[in-house]
């Protein structure tokens, strides 16, 4: 079985982001065993609730947040990269990170990145 | 080149561990820290990282240079753990240096200069390749 692990690395308003979310749309649709995708760097931005992007233009994380529903895929943010990004990861009222990502490390990158035949980064 | 071809097509069969690109100048931005960040976690990991440094990134490892100076935490002087991280493969591009017209002249040992080919080679022997 093939199985493919994902790195965001560019913002949600980053052209990068369609490509993104059409390759690993193709990917689960012809059967490859999506394991996760990783935010990192810019890519954290993704988890951020407040980002407003206008209507007309690509809606990046609602499009994650899709397919997080539709295949239960595991979309992980690194917290450090979160953090200094101002996406709120403590248990609190003004709490900013998406329902949909899991607050994690780079030991997940290194988990994903052993299991998987192969790491694609966007 | 009959033999050079077998050592592609075996190394193929034999593809192991990640590769991190570093294609930008230290100073501008955190991609180097960040790429560093994943280097080392690896290493703890132990998992098999190379270290790859191309175009700008080339900058990343030449001597002399002072972050502090710009009053930057200095990220470059972690490279000396490299061996404590048992990071142990370290390659730089050559043209990408002859380009610039930098000497070879690094703060860390143990850095091999390869040509463009031999680069990619070596590159194309790992199994996975993140760029920064």
């Amino acid at each position: 079985m093939n199985t493919l692990a994902v790195v965001i690395t560019t913002p949600p308003y980053s052209p990068l982001t369609v490509s993104a979310v059409s390759y690993v749309e193709a990917a689960l649709e012809s059967g490859i065993e999506l394991i996760g995708v990783f935010f990192y760097q810019d890519g954290a931005m993704h988890a951020n609730d407040q980002i407003n992007i206008a209507s007309d233009e690509y809606q990046a994380i609602q499009h994650w947040q899709r397919l997080h529903k539709r295949y239960e895929i595991p979309l992980h943010v690194c917290a450090t990269a979160a953090e200094k990004r101002g996406i709120s990861l403590h248990e609190s009222t003004d709490e900013v990170v998406n329902e949909s990502f899991i607050v994690s490390g780079l030991g997940e990158l290194v988990e994903l990145a052993s299991k998987a035949s192969r790491l694609v980064q966007f | 080149m009959k033999s050079k071809n077998h050592i592609i097509t075996e190394n193929a069969h034999s593809k192991a561990g990640l590769a991190i690109i570093n294609s930008k100048a230290p100073y501008g931005s955190y991609y180097g820290k960040d790429a560093l960040d994943i280097a080392l976690i690896f290493g703890s990991y132990e998992q098999k990282v190379s270290l790859f440094f191309q175009g700008d990134g080339v900058y990343q490892l030449i001597a002399g240079q002072d972050g502090s100076l710009l009053t930057m935490k200095d990220y470059l002087k972690t490279f000396a753990a490299f061996e404590f991280y048992d990071i142990e493969h370290v390659y730089i591009c050559q043209q990408s240096l002859h380009i610039r017209q930098l000497c070879p002249s690094f703060h860390i040992a143990d850095v091999k200069i390869l040509d463009i080919a031999d680069f990619n080679e070596v590159l194309n022997q790992h199994q996975h390749v993140l760029r920064f």
